[in-house]
């Protein structure tokens, strides 16, 4: 068995999927080119494939990863690439594959780049942002069936930019992930729109960049199968 | 002319649309209404434009074979083009109507007003109000009177069309049967010239039926090609999750068990079988074609299909690991239709005795003993399965207490072999719904049971069923309701405009459905919910679904009597009237 890292984009009409139907996306993708997962042992065998870094419904994402296990004897080739690439539905890409063997490489985030446009008046939105850039702390509470925890979006996400835009404003910032966890971008969207006093709905979130930790082989880090024409 | 990527609409430029990706930002489940499947068609400038639709949200439509097969039939072969629309769950409805953006498609976020013919698929009764939301949604007047040159002609099918009163209005026209033979005239008939044109050749297609023409009933079309045509093959594959997320492979229409409460089983009569090679083949191409799992062979009884056995063997040895699914199993072949499935698949399995006593058993002519039962249930916890459905109407003709308590026996007698055999470890689920009399079969005038009686028999039953055995009861008010529409005559369709004007949605989902609203319905239109009796058979009037009367009539005295008919496929023919001419049951040798 060996451990293929797949480097995929994510965008309309496909990322209006939840984490779990672009993991079955992904799934289907490859059966639909012929290229088989291997699969778990047990009374009921699952694919062997992960997204570890859950992406939110709506959100785009150029830069995203999934682990996938593939049977020895399965080459990662452009040839393999191109059927993959020909397998996906609209809006969702397979930009590169490369073999890690074995063991599988449990991918740890470290941070990610996030980009959102955000509805409303833009000079409102902008005094948000900079009102958040300058607080010290900006405590949320998470609520959820196991209880509620108090987190500091300070700890995770650095200086918010803002870049006005015709009805809102672009919102760009990153995101870190620690032991703990990690903020979602809605949280920090709600602050920003309570401050602004805009309704918190982002009309387009893009997620453009992941940081893995170290010791990861990039598919972008010219280990990748590129299509030959 | 259809895209080279499967299906890929243009994304070059704003997509979708900013307004209704706005929308989209705020409605739950969002995929619902975005489209970009697997297998998606666009045909860009093709003409005539056809919206189709399921009248319920996208998980539940996207999953009905019907829409499969006529979307793959109208892209791929005719010159239209087919685009797909489902209802709006009401979130989204709330945020169209709030923004004025009416319903779009999903191929290529037209609004559906724009399409020359929008043709629905009618499951059931309770999917009527679905049907008012989206004429309104999408901004089509909801009566067929009021509609001009500009509207879509609009069209409707599927199975409850058996008695297309409550609905008439609302539609310009309906189709009676099965539609393959015919989509090509239908097509056809959406000539460049105006509506009135149209409607005038539509009228000529056989099994059409237009409320208000003097033509007289429509009749039942019966696709005489099922056996030598192929399944669809390039099945329309969600990328969200779905109700049915498999592989289907419709491998026989029409079953001549002969229930006499079955609507399906008297309307999509005579037996057509497809021959176990083509559906093999079938499969495997679906497998490639889809990236799907599982297989499920589908038809209304499908351990009937006399290439079962083969089929499922075959079907299995093409991908490891893979797994097939019969959607309903009979009790009388359960042992060893249950022995044929794979160690890994063995979840829970469906039974359905239906009622609860021999005596009412052999008056709805489902003619299973309870050594036939408990032979089935024993193969069930035997084979290592890890649940059992019990499946039971409540309300049927004749009925008395003692045919009640005869489904707490038998689920007692469940029970117990399920603390013998699988000690404990296997679920139990005793599911009971309300029997509602459905036009076109031996039941069709006889009394629904009504609500009082109803609820006293789930209280008996409730009562009576061993502890320990979960037991589930469908609403008898949503039973009501479907049983009021199921049956209902002209005028009808005023309850049902009633009830959607004061907020019906959904009516098949029980979070949704109150009965209030049909109430205040009713009493406002004066006509009153779950009559005992119908008048007439009305339906006759619009649909001849090729049944003999006599038939009817000959099938209701063996059930008063309680006397069997023979299944025609090997037993005598019970002249039903179904076949004739090119018309005729074709079995796998």
């Amino acid at each position: 068995m060996s451990w293929w890292l797949v480097s995929f984009s994510r965008t309309s009409p496909a990322r209006y999927l939840s984490h779990l139907d672009t993991s079955r996306v992904v799934q289907r993708t490859f059966a639909r080119a012929g290229v088989p997962i291997a699969l778990s042992q047990g009374m009921r065998p699952k694919p062997r494939i992960s997204l570890p870094l859950p992406l939110p419904v709506g959100a785009a994402g150029a830069d995203e990863l999934a682990t996938v296990e593939v049977p020895k004897g399965i080459e990662a080739t452009a040839d393999v690439l191109r059927a993959l690439r020909e397998a996906s539905p609209p809006g969702m890409e397979i930009v590169a594959i490369v073999d890690v063997g074995d063991p599988h490489p449990r991918p740890q985030a470290r941070a990610a780049e996030y980009a959102c446009l955000l509805d409303g008046d833009a000079g409102a939105i902008g005094a948000a942002v900079e009102r958040y850039n300058h607080t010290e702390h900006a405590i949320r509470e998470r609520v959820s069936p196991k209880g509620t925890r108090r987190l500091d979006l300070k700890e995770y996400v650095g200086d918010v930019v803002a870049t006005a835009v015709g009805g809102g404003a672009h919102l760009g910032f990153t995101i870190s992930h620690r032991q703990d966890g990690a903020a979602r971008p809605q949280e920090l969207i709600d602050l920003i729109a309570e401050w602004a006093q805009v309704e918190p709905v982002m009309q387009s979130l893009e997620r453009s960049r992941i940081t893995w930790d170290h010791g990861l082989p990039s598919p972008q880090a010219g280990q990748r199968k590129e299509l030959s024409s | 002319m259809t895209t080279s990527h499967p299906g890929s609409p243009d994304l070059s430029g704003d997509w979708p649309p900013g307004e209704i990706a706005r929308l989209l930002a705020r409605v739950t489940r969002p995929g619902r209404y975005a489209g970009g499947e697997f297998n998606t068609r666009v045909k860009a400038g093709a003409l005539p434009r056809i919206v189709l639709s399921y009248p319920d949200v996208y998980e539940i439509g996207v999953s009905n074979p019907a829409l499969q097969i006529l979307y793959s039939h109208l892209n791929d072969a005719t010159p239209a083009s087919a685009e797909r629309a489902y209802c709006p769950w009401p979130d989204m409805a709330d945020l169209m109507r709030a923004s004025d953006v009416p319903l779009w498609t999903l191929e290529t976020f037209s609004p559906v007003a724009e399409c020359d013919l929008w043709g629905f698929t009618l499951p059931h009764e309770l999917s009527y109000a679905n049907v008012l939301e989206m004429l309104d949604l999408a901004g089509v007047p909801l009566h067929a009177a009021e509609r001009d040159g500009e509207d879509p002609i609009v069209l409707g099918g599927g199975p409850a069309v058996a008695n297309p009163w409550p609905v008439a209005p609302f539609f310009d026209a309906f189709f009676v049967g099965e539609v393959e033979d015919h989509l090509d005239a239908i097509v056809a008939a959406l000539g460049e010239d105006g509506r009135r044109a149209r409607l005038e050749r539509l009228a000529t297609v056989p099994g059409v039926w237009i409320p208000g023409s003097d033509r007289g009933p429509a009749v039942r079309q019966v696709f005489t090609g099922f056996s030598a045509s192929d399944p669809v093959l390039r099945p329309v594959v969600p990328v969200m999750e779905a109700v049915h997320d498999r592989v289907v492979i419709e491998v026989m229409r029409g079953c001549t068990a002969g229930c006499r409460f079955c609507q399906a089983g008297m309307w999509y009569r005579p037996v057509r079988e497809r021959p176990v090679d083509l559906v093999v083949a079938a499969a495997d191409r679906l497998l490639d074609e889809t990236g799907c799992d599982e297989v499920s062979l589908l038809s209304l009884s499908s351990c009937d299909y006399g290439g079962v056995t083969e089929a499922l063997k075959r079907i299995r040895e093409l991908r490891p690991g893979l797994r097939v699914s019969l959607p309903s199993l009979r009790i009388d072949s359960a042992a060893e239709s249950l022995s044929s499935f794979a160690a890994g698949q063995r979840g829970s399995v469906t039974l359905a005795p239906e009622a609860g006593t021999q005596e009412l058993r052999d008056a709805i002519d489902k003619g299973v003993d309870e050594a036939q039962f408990e032979e089935a249930v024993r193969a069930t916890f035997q084979g290592g399965f890890t649940g059992l459905k019990l499946y039971f109407m409540i309300g049927l003709p004749g009925e008395t207490e003692d045919d009640v308590l005869g489904i707490a026996r038998m689920a007692a007698t469940a029970a117990r072999l399920a603390k013998e055999i699988s000690r404990g470890r296997a679920r139990l689920l005793v599911s009971v719904s309300s029997y509602v009399p459905k036009a076109h079969t031996p039941f069709e005038l006889e009394p629904f049971a009504g609500a009082a009686t109803l609820r006293v028999r789930q209280r008996l039953l409730r009562d009576a069923v061993p502890r320990g055995v979960r037991i589930a009861f469908h609403d008898v008010a949503a039973s009501t309701v479907e049983a009021t529409l199921a049956r209902g005559g002209p005028g009808t369709d005023r309850l049902v405009e009633e009830a959607w004007c004061r907020g019906a949605r959904f009516d098949g989902w029980s979070e949704h459905f109150d009965v209030r609203r049909w109430d205040d319905a009713a009493a406002a239109t004066g006509t009153p919910l779950g009559e005992a009796s119908v008048a007439r058979p009305y339906w006759r009037d619009a649909v001849d679904a090729r049944l003999s009367p006599d038939f009817l009539e000959d099938e209701l005295v063996r059930a008063r009597v309680g006397e069997l008919t023979e299944d025609c496929r090997d037993g005598a023919c019970g002249a039903c009237g179904v076949c004739g001419g090119e018309i005729g049951m074709e079995l796998l040798a």
